[in-house]
């Protein structure tokens, strides 16, 4: 019945309910659930509209899904439903140079976006380390962030309006320069709870005249933490600032040969973008302030191809610690970026009391952390142990004024979590928010809001 | 009737207050600084003026962290003037900064001319604390910079015009100050205009606002005469800024404008005057009107405005911000009567050629029979929906957002 009426809606090649195509959309980089009841994959907006509408009237949820690629358990269908997936929906719909602007579908690959828009002089700022492959649609649901947020923001300060499909299969439209209530910057990051987006406006950036990348290796990474709090400290606010440590250092010198020390105890790898004029005085000052700090070696890049091979390196950091350990699990944490010292020292007690191995790499600039646990899922007690080391980690950075995730989202898996951040009036006040988009709770079921009988309003 | 005015030291306080007006039916006017009372309709009802003034402390500011925290009844000023005693700020880009208050820029979703290079207001708050119309108090964000825990709801306040809550506290990412400010001050030749923005908004370095003025007499540079003049402000390094000049000059001489006057001293007061003109009011005779919209077409919007005011025989001030692409005209007249009949002839056509067109000053008698939102935007009826599930008795500020919001 269902099968049958998505199929005669969109036709039948874009209707997948074989089982071993639906095991491939039961999870996402985070977890697995149980498989959907079907897959779709729409054309158009128009295709995406009428999904919905059979879904409302056969009462099955809706989950969008971009690449998969979320760390949280957004896309992960956990009452099975319908997966609407976005493969299809890829296109740059139009490239307005002139006015900075382009509008894209939400299937449309991050990096993509950037290609096409570089002989423009243009390219577009929010990238996710998973940025080869993870959507613009998928970067929306989750406001996803990455290592240049630093000065140019996350995905929400880049969305100049939405094109929406809501609960109910209609569709319509939000844009920074209508009047009336920020519609856009309050759908950015509702991970899909709110509606689906059909496609959006992006505002593109003018790529910079000169940049930079420079390395500083330090004893241990409290010190590379401290240097960082410095360098913003003094006035000079980089594109970039992101640590690893030894662990997962020697791990991507293992698998991509980027030019890091290996007998480091952290690197701290430095990006600046813009004016020529700026370059040297800025570095002078970023090479002052390390040193001043303890950095035991400095080094800049020359060309291109070695700030490249650097920041390969760092894109491919949570890839390179998969040769080392059978599992990781990546917790996704924030703190205000001088209590870096103490959050770090927290990460490496949470490991230690659960005997498990933890590698660093993270967003120091913006004091967002990436604790890689490492274990093997088929040991009970290494998967115990993964999960009270990350409950701590989500703990102390509470405690230390922080937040339980900086760029990864809620999901599923940290909805529980959601409560010892936000008091229930909190929460019922975002719940009065998703009545109004989504009431029956068809849209992404299950994610972002606690379950817990308190919270009855909420879910 | 009377209004009976309220002004809450504490949020407690002022929780309370607007708990009880809930209960008991009042209508309640939110007011900050009263800086931006130009924008939206009158009120349609007003039982309690609830004045924000009162919460007027600067709860943090972690310098090393680039973040603060502050109540909404802080000004601008005091606020820039704490952010800059350790270098920092943050680009509100408010009018009238010494009275204008940061919850009542936030409500408004004021936005300045410094955007193009550092982001709308609403991408600098990182954190809210606000009170619904039950006299729920509620938070979102934090004090770091990157948060996806939970709906960002400072997006919905901002810029809301208090008819879902009430701000009481705001946090931001701060930004270094940059080290030097130049306003380059210039007055275009007749026929130049179109040439001079096709070159300065090509130039490689930015620069932090760029403004062209026709009218707005005396505003800018204290000199009276309706011919256009552009303010061009940049803000950065020393040597960035000197090459931005060379590069500038040398624009200005392909677009065939002859002289341009450099004021260092005094640059950000000059380039705070030409914030303040954008609302400035002349009286009870003129109305000032804002299109947001593509640079592209900013200019063009802008001279529809003023074509048709002139055929209405309005007087105009008309300033154009094309790296953003806002187009602002003031329209005014000599006489109060006559303005009166005008702008009503006027506002009922303009809608048909600038449909985004919004009043942000001028007359409040003659506004509230002006389409002062202009066009109902796409999403309205989820707007409308929002607005009943957070303030279902209508208290908060009621009438003067669009559509009956």
């Amino acid at each position: 019945m269902l099968e049958q009426r998505l199929i005669d809606a969109i036709g039948p090649d874009a209707v997948k309910t074989a089982p071993e195509d639906l095991a491939v959309y039961a999870f996402d980089a985070y977890s697995e659930g149980p498989p959907p009841a079907a897959v779709v994959l729409p054309a158009s907006t128009r295709d995406v509209a009428a999904v919905v509408k059979i879904a409302r009237d056969c009462g099955e949820p809706i989950v969008a899904r971009g690449a998969g690629t979320g760390l949280c358990g957004a896309a992960v269908p956990t009452q099975g439903g319908i997966v609407v997936s976005f493969a299809r929906m890829n296109r740059v719909l139009e490239i307005d140079a002139r006015n900075r602007r382009a509008r894209v579908q939400p299937g449309l690959i991050n990096l993509e976006l950037s290609k096409r828009v570089a002989a423009n002089g243009l390219f577009y700022a929010p990238d996710p380390s998973s940025q080869k492959i993870s959507t613009i649609g998928g970067n929306i649901g989750t406001n996803a962030g990455g290592p240049h947020c630093l000065s140019y923001g996350t995905t929400v300060n880049h969305i100049l309006g939405l094109e929406i499909i809501d609960d109910s299969g209609e569709v319509f439209t939000t844009s920074l320069d209508d009047p009336g209530y920020d519609l856009t910057g309050t759908l950015v990051g509702s991970e899909g709870t709110l509606g689906i987006v059909g496609s959006a406006w992006v505002r593109l950036l003018r790529a910079p005249e000169s940049t930079r990348v420079w390395l500083a290796a330090f004893g241990d990474v409290e010190s590379a933490s401290e240097a960082v709090s410095a360098i913003v400290g003094a006035g000079i606010v980089p594109t970039a600032l992101e640590i690893m440590d030894a662990v997962i250092t020697q791990a991507v010198e293992t698998a991509f040969h980027a030019g890091y020390p290996t007998d480091a105890g952290a690197v701290l790898l430095i990006e600046n973008a813009g004016f020529e004029d700026d370059m040297a005085y800025a570095e002078r000052e970023i090479e002052r302030i390390v040193k001043s700090h303890g950095a035991i070696s400095w080094r800049s890049a020359r060309n291109a191809a070695e700030r490249e091979a650097l920041w390969a390196g760092r894109k491919g950091a949570a890839g390179a610690v998969g040769q080392i350990a059978p599992n990781y699990y990546i917790q996704d944490v924030c703190v205000p970026r001088t209590k870096l010292p103490q959050a770090l020292r927290a990460v490496t007690h949470a490991a230690r009391s659960n005997g498990i191995e933890v590698g660093n790499v993270f967003h120091a600039g913006d004091g967002n952390l990436h604790p890689l646990l490492m274990y093997d899922k088929r040991d009970a007690r290494q998967v115990g142990a993964v999960i009270e080391a990350g409950n701590e980690i989500l703990g102390a950075a509470i405690d230390l004024g922080g937040t339980i995730s900086g760029e990864h989202g809620i999901g599923f898996e940290k909805r529980e979590t959601l409560t010892r951040v936000f008091t229930t009036d909190d929460l019922a006040t975002m719940a009065r928010v998703r009545d109004v988009f989504d009431p029956r709770r068809m849209l992404n079921p299950e994610k972002i809001f606690p379950s817990g009988a308190s919270c009855a309003e909420v879910r | 009737m009377t209004l009976e005015r309220v002004v809450p030291a504490s949020v407690a306080e002022l929780r309370e207050t607007i708990a009880a007006c809930d209960r008991r039916g009042a209508a309640i006017v939110v007011q900050g600084g009263n800086t931006l009372r130009g924008m939206g309709f009158p009120p349609t009802r007003a039982d309690v003026e609830l004045v924000t003034t009162g919460l007027d402390r600067v709860v943090a500011h972690e310098v090393r962290d680039l973040t603060c925290a502050v109540q909404a009844g802080v000004t601008i000023a005091a606020l820039g003037e704490a952010l800059a005693a350790a270098g920092q700020f943050v680009p509100l880009d408010a009018p009238a900064r010494r009275t204008a208050t940061v919850g009542g820029t936030m409500a408004a979703g004021w936005l300045g001319p410094r955007r193009h290079r550092y982001g709308r207001v609403r991408d600098y708050a990182i954190g809210s604390e606000v009170v619904l119309a039950d006299g729920t108090v509620a938070h979102a964000g934090g004090m770091v910079v990157k948060n996806v825990t939970g709906y960002d709801m400072s997006k919905l306040y901002i810029g809301s015009f208090g008819t879902l809550g009430v701000l009481t506290q705001l946090n931001f990412k701060t930004l270094p100050l940059p080290a030097t400010a130049r306003v380059v001050l210039a007055r275009l030749p007749e026929g130049s205009r179109t040439r001079a923005i096709a070159h300065l908004t090509n130039l490689a370095i930015a620069p932090a606002a760029l403004l062209c003025v026709e009218g707005y007499r005396k505003a800018i540079d204290g000199e009276d005469g309706v011919d256009g003049r552009l303010c061009i402000f940049f803000e950065g390094s020393e040597a960035l800024v000197e090459r931005a000049t060379r590069d500038l000059r040398s624009a200005l001489g392909r677009a065939g404008v002859p002289e341009a006057t450099i004021v260092d001293a005094g640059a950000r007061e000059t380039f705070q005057r030409a914030l303040d003109a954008t609302i400035a009011n002349v009286a009870e005779r003129s109305v000032t009107y804002r299109s947001l919209g593509t640079p592209e077409s900013a200019e063009t919007r802008s001279l529809a405005m003023r074509d048709l005011a002139n055929r209405h025989e309005l007087f105009t001030d008309v300033l154009i911000d094309p790296l953003n692409g806002d187009a602002i005209v003031r329209v005014s007249e000599r006489d109060t009567l006559a303005f009166a009949a005008r702008i009503e002839r006027f506002d009922d056509v303009l809608h048909e050629i600038v449909p985004n067109a919004v009043v942000i000053a001028g007359a409040a008698p003659m506004r509230a029979s002006l389409r002062v939102w202009g066009e109902d935007p796409p999403a309205l009826a989820r707007m409308r929906a929002i607005k009943t599930r957070f303030d279902p008795h209508n208290t908060l500020n009621p009438g003067r957002f669009l559509a009956g919001l």
